[in-house]
């Protein structure tokens, strides 16, 4: 869930665009600068994950990923988040200028973090990196709610009942997006391994004939 | 003290679902009607037009420099996001229905951005007028008594304010960034000081995002092939997470050939300029106008009401 112009007060989404903007500047050189080509199209494939929908008994929730975006990446998830969601505004129907930035803050700092406690605890084996995996993918829905709440209650008491029903709702896609993330990152350590390894930076480079 | 209005419990389905449902099947019918019209199924978008530009017209909108736009846009939408009262934010979306008025911008894509849209503002517009906290002079409609079931006045008009600023924001989008194409925007917006960098990844991301969007549709029809139905169960995600797996794995492996491919037809860091850029007086005169009627908006929102 994103937040959409006019809730926030000019503070906050001024205060979300300066801050997002300094540490999209910070993710930025944590990534050789030849390699940020390669992030945007990264971003892309990401892009288009978050676009899937999955059944929830009557409705359906898309995913958020930042947990998975951020244990596939590290720091640079920062940055392709904030590039996402900018693409999401410009080109796509969500609009949300003003909050551009503080949509930015509420996946981007979860995706950062969880890709830290990924790389940190993902030890060797495959079904220790698919738990850290779905356990992170979790945390990271479950701090995006979080921030969506704190940054809902910036516009004053009148949006406590509905920061905290926001965080209630998130409850049931917490749950969906832990198991998809473990599946996923299991997945991955079973294909293609390499992937896992550190933050973006593919390995070594392959010639294509 | 609020004002309390009692009214009986069996009014309440009258009086806030009936509307409420019928805005919602509304919303859901516009949402079928406009779902298969954006991409026509299985037909590559065409990316060398981008969408960002169809309809190059000659209107004043699009005319007017990139530059002075996106400073215009960005300004005008901060100001009308601060606004804080119901009849300044409805003049904005009487200003933004102009704009689109004068760019004849595709009904589509706007009815789209809107539906959007809907979402986030439907759960405000159902959970305000129930959660505000009541305030002396707020008017309360309680229903059968039950206290924790009062309807504030108050929360509606908060709710429909701020449906009708992010609305205003909404229309304002397409009459503005649909006016250029995407490469003349982004050269806009660096010669505005972002980095050239920033400009390319949004190129290049939004190029792929439509070339995985089409790998995924190929994935999922070859799913639905083998008997994959998306329901509520474990089997539904682990699929899901194949099928995310899968996508990855693709994207990264093609990033690789993406940027050697790049690299073989001489890329050093940048993509030629595209257009030229010249700020005549008029692109001025237009951005300070649109500039004031924001500041106007303001004035009219903090000092007068």
């Amino acid at each position: 869930m994103h937040i959409s112009d006019g809730v926030l007060p000019t503070y906050a989404t001024v205060g979300g665009y300066v801050v997002s903007a300094a540490l999209t500047a910070w993710s930025a050189r944590k990534i050789r600068s030849d390699d940020l080509p390669k992030l945007a199209v990264v971003t892309a494939a990401f892009f288009v994950a978050s676009l899937i929908h999955i059944p929830l008994g009557p409705t359906s929730a898309h995913l958020l990923i930042p947990g998975l975006t951020g244990a596939l990446l590290g720091p640079p998830a920062f940055l392709s988040i904030g590039l996402g969601l900018l693409l999401q505004s410009f080109l796509f129907q969500f609009g949300g200028l003003t909050a551009l930035g503080a949509n930015t803050l509420m996946m981007g700092i979860p995706a950062v973090i969880c890709g830290w406690i990924f790389q940190r605890f993902k030890g060797q084996k495959r079904m220790r990196q698919a738990i850290v995996g779905g356990l992170v993918g979790a945390l990271g829905t479950a701090m995006a709610a979080t921030f969506l709440a704190l940054l809902l209650v910036t516009g004053g008491e009148d949006f406590l009942g509905v920061a905290k029903l926001a965080l209630l709702a998130h409850i049931p896609v917490i749950t969906i997006e832990g198991i998809v993330s473990a599946f996923t990152i299991g997945f991955l350590a079973r294909v293609k391994p390499d992937l896992l390894r550190a933050a973006f930076m593919p390995t070594e480079k392959v010639r294509h004939g | 003290m609020a004002d309390i209005i009692h009214i009986p419990l069996w009014q309440l389905p009258l009086l806030i679902l009936m509307p409420l449902g019928c805005i919602g099947a509304g919303v859901i019918y516009l949402r079928r009607l406009t779902h298969g019209k954006q991409l026509p199924r299985g037909e590559d978008p065409d990316w060398s037009v981008p969408p960002l530009a169809d309809g190059m017209g000659a209107t004043l909108l699009h005319r007017w420099d990139v530059r002075a736009k996106i400073l215009t846009l960005l300004v005008y939408s901060f100001a009308v996001a601060s606004l804080r009262n119901l009849l300044p934010a409805l003049f904005s979306i009487i200003l933004s229905l102009a704009a689109m008025a004068i760019a004849r911008v595709s009904a589509v894509r706007l009815l789209s951005r809107l539906l959007a849209l809907s979402g986030f503002l439907g759960m405000l517009l159902v959970l305000l007028p129930f959660t505000v906290p009541a305030h002396s002079g707020d008017t309360i409609f309680l229903f059968g008594g039950i206290h924790w079931l009062g309807f504030n006045v108050r929360g509606l008009l908060l709710a429909v304010t701020i449906a009708e600023k992010a609305v205003a924001i909404a229309l304002l989008m397409e009459p503005f960034l649909a006016t250029a194409s995407l490469p003349v925007m982004l050269n806009g917006l660096a010669r505005l000081g972002l980095p050239e960098m920033v400009g390319q990844m949004v190129l290049l991301s939004y190029r792929y995002v439509h070339v995985f969007l089409q790998e995924a549709r190929r994935m999922a029809a070859g799913m639905r092939v083998r008997g994959f139905r998306k329901r509520t169960d474990i089997h539904t995600l682990y699929a899901v997470a194949g099928f995310l797996g899968m996508l990855f794995v693709r994207s990264f492996e093609r990033t690789e050939r993406v940027f050697d491919a790049m690299h073989a037809r001489g890329y050093a860091g940048r993509f030629p300029e595209q257009g030229e850029f010249r700020l005549r007086g008029r692109d001025i005169l237009l951005a300070s106008a649109w500039i004031l009627a924001g500041g106007a908006l303001i004035a009219y929102d903090r000092i007068i009401l």
